[in-house]
């Protein structure tokens, strides 16, 4: 017998004992505050879920999920098994989802500036006098300067269509999203190849390259979910990243490239397809512009040369294109999200694109999907004529392939800051915070002082609304009537979801719609939104039949459609009518028709190449007060690896100053091999200015502080990856 | 009628650290600030010497069929069910005196500071009461959490520990087998993370928690008297949890308290 089995005989003895001991005093009342708690098993079992359908608002996803409410309280939220584009999960934001809406920091009521600017000084207002005053200043700005001189800005939500309806109707053509903070260079490329934006068909992939996206921590779905399941069928997963990324943990082969060469080594794979002829000619022949162009182009950028640039083997770059080919077309390039890193960040992702396209893999199983139709009808505004107004957007001539619906948020920052073309003084904003988002924080605080009047609706204390004139509070997704929305996601579906509230709105909270509805009522232009909620949806859902029971039902409404093969007998929408290999309409605007490696500027010894990045459990900053999530990431390290950390004598965990041209920033160091010795990384959502959020005030470093603004020369998109910073230890 | 024997099949080739059913579980059971109920461990490649594959572990509560904790538990508050073969807490019962905790080999217990009370993985009994799975099986993105009956042959739980007979794993301390009905399918990592279940300090901490009256019970009774003596043989301090990973570190020696394990590496962050 062991000492320990010993030992448990010899105290289970006494363990006998001391139960009955303790089970005689509770029995005789002497316990008192130990009786059994309440909360045990069998009471909360007692008050039965309410169940309700709802849709997640903690990214731009949008999974389906199923509320439980008890006594009027959502106390859990789960995913909605019927919701196929998320797989019938719910991630740890969208479980924090609860903490949101019952955040102590929410806003309560309407707030107006009683201070300088940013001084944190408020002024408890009633809503007839929030909106009177937003309605006059707007009003005062469209006299002044014409209507294009408001300007308005929408996050991701399921009511920012009436922000954009709105702004349409006021007769302003300056709206920009968080798109060109994010994801704009990306659509820019694959459109300009493809026709089209697709999705990637990754569940039925055997072979997937993932440069410059990290799936498995910044979810996005189904992708995330699927490359698990096509990996765990045998897809092979080769990540390219500066960083050791869970998805680089997970992958079948991790190389650490040098930021900002992915585009050398796409070509260098185009080379080899080409060389070796691994491709199919007859998909060349029928579906590709510009092929031989492309040939002589790729000519000068073998293995060899990705070698030099990216520090990935030249074998192993030829190797990479062999398997790619070798699996296709059920192979792909994945073309990421978050493409918002490089000024050549378009013609990086065209060297994505064209991959793709020798592949093959266009509209087949396990490559790139055209976008199907979800079949919601759209419900058009019919704006009224403005005859003093300006032509165009403010930041029109700034990028010559802008996004008309986005815009540049860089550009147009710094139209604002100039008076050019025209003079912009007011600003609306809705649930969306680029005093975090945007690169160079302090020109975003210069903007926000050019402005005479700021609204900004939120439901807490972003910086950007820290930084208003006027602040509106919104209340939570759950707390709201929404406008259907349509979703894709490559195989998985075509679909429409809906929100109705699943518990009354919290506070003073009004939703962006009513808000908008009573501003428009104070500009006369009410006949523009006379409808409810639930009357829009009505229109939207006019051409599927029985939508809106299946959705009460189900919580999701499915289009099934063809998947596959969509494009037989359909032409690309292109100037050639075919995947552009050669783009025509660059090659007219002086743009390169395909795509030149420019390499990255280069890292002096001193200094780093600053990359940023999301993991599974932020959202920018909209998750970054979430108690349930904090909990997880309290705040934001520095990533840098352990030889230029000996050099500059920082151990792990020490505080660092980061500095770049325009800023700078303090916060632990992370010393670590995840990471290139060139480079160093931080997570974005931290650092901030306002003083409503108080979970993490003084928490971390704010990556808009130190990253300088750049941005994408073919479409305005931010570049957030051209930055490079000095580390220093912080000097006590 | 034999009982349902209720367990725990874990894929870990499929878990993508994203932490969603910590998430899931700290909302579904009220878990307090600086307490998890269930955790993901994280089998750090050693990228010095060029290796990168990294591997991801969820685990919780075991639910053994030896339960270390039932033994230490001095009040008959863990026990072990009948019914379903998990391993329960009965808050009545429980006073808080905080043996069973280093009595388990994963750090799988806490005392919960609200309701001074042990605390673990219940496998959500009130959600199951409900009908529904346990949070973090149903939340699970890569569904690398499979829970269910291994006495119903149709159970999905059942069906995977069936297909995988001579691939399953359980991770057992190296001198004890708690007999976990945690099985992970394959080749999970880390593994020898499991410490020794200490032999219980009890008294320490009721002296410090526990209503003066039950103290003086205690006092009174001969056994009480014993008890404090076999403490002084082999009590250690009780630090408080320190608030982020409560499993024990991968490195501890045997017999290291399980609540103690507040080394973390120093990559265990996000």
């Amino acid at each position: 017998m062991s000492p320990l089995a010993e030992v448990k005989t010899t105290r289970r003895g006494l363990f006998k004992a001391a139960a009955m001991a303790a089970a005689g005093a509770a029995g005789s009342g002497l316990l008192g505050g130990l009786a059994p708690a309440r909360a045990d098993a069998k009471g909360l079992a007692a008050i039965p879920f309410e169940s309700k359908f709802s849709v997640c608002d903690m990214c731009f996803n949008r999974c389906g999920m199923i509320a439980r409410v008890q006594d009027g309280v959502v106390v859990k939220l789960d995913p909605n098994p019927k919701f196929t584009k998320s797989r019938g999960m719910l991630c740890a934001r969208g479980n924090a989802g609860v903490a949101q809406v019952y955040d102590p920091d929410r806003l309560r009521h309407p707030l107006l500036r009683d201070g300088a600017r940013g001084e944190g000084k408020w002024k408890r207002i009633s809503w007839d006098e929030a909106l009177d005053i937003a309605a006059e200043k707007m009003r005062q700005v469209r006299e002044k300067y014409t209507p294009s001189g408001q300007l308005f800005t929408a996050g991701a939500d399921m009511q920012s269509e009436f922000v954009s309806r709105f702004a349409e109707v006021f007769g302003s053509f300056n709206i920009t999203s968080h798109e060109s903070l994010c994801l704009l260079s990306l659509n820019r490329a694959f459109l300009d190849t493809f026709g089209e934006a697709p999705y990637a068909d990754v569940i039925n992939s055997k072979y997937i390259v993932m440069a410059g996206a990290n799936r498995f921590e910044a979810l996005v779905t189904p992708d995330s979910i699927d490359l698990m399941d096509a990996m765990q069928r045998g897809c092979k997963l080769v990540v390219l990243d500066p960083r050791h990324t869970k998805t680089a943990a997970l992958a079948s082969e991790w190389h650490a490239i040098r930021p900002g060469t992915d585009l050398a080594f796409m070509l260098a794979v185009a080379h080899v397809i080409i060389a070796e002829k691994l491709y199919d000619p007859k998909f060349i022949t029928e579906k590709t512009f510009g092929f031989d162009e492309l040939a002589a182009h790729v000519a000068s950028y073998p293995p060899a040369f990705a070698e030099a640039q990216c520090g990935i083997p030249a074998a192993d770059v030829a190797r990479i294109a062999r398997e790619l080919a070798a699996a296709a077309p059920a192979s792909m390039v994945y073309p990421g999200r978050r493409s918002s890193d490089y000024v050549n960040s378009s013609q990086i992702r065209r060297g994505y694109a064209i991959v793709n396209a020798l592949l093959g893999n266009w509209d087949k199983p396990g490559g790139l999907l055209a976008a199907r139709q979800v079949g919601l009808s759209p419900v058009p505004a019919d704006p009224p004529w403005y005859d003093d107004n300006q032509e165009d957007r403010l930041d029109a001539e700034m990028s010559p392939m802008l996004f008309e619906h986005d815009g540049s948020f860089v550009h147009t920052r710094d139209a604002v800051l100039a008076g050019e073309p025209y003079p912009v003084k007011g600003w609306f904003i809705f649930k969306t915070n680029p005093m975090q988002t945007a690169p160079n924080r302090k020109k975003t605080i210069r903007m926000m002082e050019a402005m005479d009047f700021v609204t900004v609706v939120d439901i807490t204390m972003s910086d950007t609304a820290w930084y208003a004139d006027l602040v509106l509070p919104a209340p939570s997704a759950l707390e709201r009537t929404d406008p259907c929305a349509g979703l894709q996601g490559s195989s998985a579906c075509a679909c429409v979801v809906k929100r109705d509230p699943v518990i009354e709105a919290m506070y003073e909270s009004r939703p962006l719609f009513e808000i908008v509805k009573g501003l428009a009522a104070r500009l006369d232009l009410a006949e523009h939104f006379a409808f409810t909620i639930p009357e829009y949806r009505a229109k939207q859902l006019a051409k599927l039949n029985g939508a809106e029971a299946v959705l009460d039902r189900d919580g999701v409404y499915y289009n099934p459609g063809q998947v596959y093969g969509v494009y037989e007998g359909r032409i690309f929408k292109t100037k050639s009518h075919k995947i552009e290999l050669y783009n025509q309409r660059y090659a007219e605007l002086g743009i390169d028709p395909l795509p030149v490696y420019t390499p990255p500027s280069t890292v002096a010894e001193d200094s780093f190449r600053l990359v940023i990045g999301r993991n599974a459990l932020v959202t920018q900053t909209s998750t970054q007060n979430n108690a349930l999530l904090g909990r997880f990431v309290p705040d934001n390290d520095l990533w840098i690896h352990p030889d230029p950390a000996q050099r500059l004598g920082i151990r792990d965990g020490e505080r660092v100053v980061v500095e770049s041209k325009i800023g700078k920033g303090e916060l632990a160091a992370r010393v670590t091999r995840k990471i290139r010795p060139d480079t160093v990384y931080m997570l974005s959502g931290f650092g901030t200015l306002s003083g409503g959020l108080s979970r993490i005030k003084g928490k971390g470093a704010s990556i808009a502080e130190i990253i300088e603004d750049a941005a994408d020369a073919l479409c305005g998109n931010a570049a957030m990856h051209e930055t490079l910073v000095t580390v220093k230890r912080k000097v006590a | 009628m034999p009982g349902k024997q209720l367990a725990m099949v874990i894929d870990s080739s499929r878990c993508i650290d994203c932490k969603a059913c910590m998430a899931a579980c700290i909302t579904a059971n009220a878990v307090p600030a600086g307490y998890n109920r269930n955790w993901v461990k994280d089998a750090e490649p050693d990228l010095a010497k060029g290796a990168f594959r990294g591997h991801f572990q969820p685990g919780g509560c075991m639910h053994c069929d030896n339960p270390t904790c039932v033994a230490a538990c001095p009040t008959g508050a863990t026990f072990k069910s009948r019914d379903d073969g998990s391993v329960v807490i009965d808050r009545g019962l429980c006073i808080g005196c905080g043996n069973c905790i280093p009595a388990c080999p994963y750090g799988a217990r806490f005392r919960n500071p609200a309701l001074r009370k042990a605390d673990k993985c219940d496998y959500c009994a009130a959600r199951r009461a409900q009908g529904l799975s346990p949070a973090c099986v149903d939340t699970c993105p890569t569904k690398a959490r499979v829970f269910g009956d291994l006495s119903d042959p149709d159970s999905e739980a059942a069906r995977l520990l069936a297909e995988n007979k001579g691939r399953l794993v359980r991770l057992v301390a190296s001198g004890t087998d708690t007999k976990p009905n945690m099985y992970y399918l394959g080749a999970t990592e880390p593994r020898n993370w499991p410490v020794e279940p200490a032999p219980p300090t009890a008294m320490a901490a009721m002296t410090g928690l526990v209503d003066p009256l039950v103290k003086a019970a205690v006092a009174l009774s001969g056994l009480g008297v014993l008890a404090m003596f076999g403490r002084q043989l082999f009590t250690k301090p009780h630090p408080p949890h320190d608030g982020h990973d409560h499993t024990p570190d991968a490195q501890a020696s045997p017999g290291k308290q399980a609540g103690s394990g507040g080394a973390e590496r120093p990559d265990n962050r996000f």
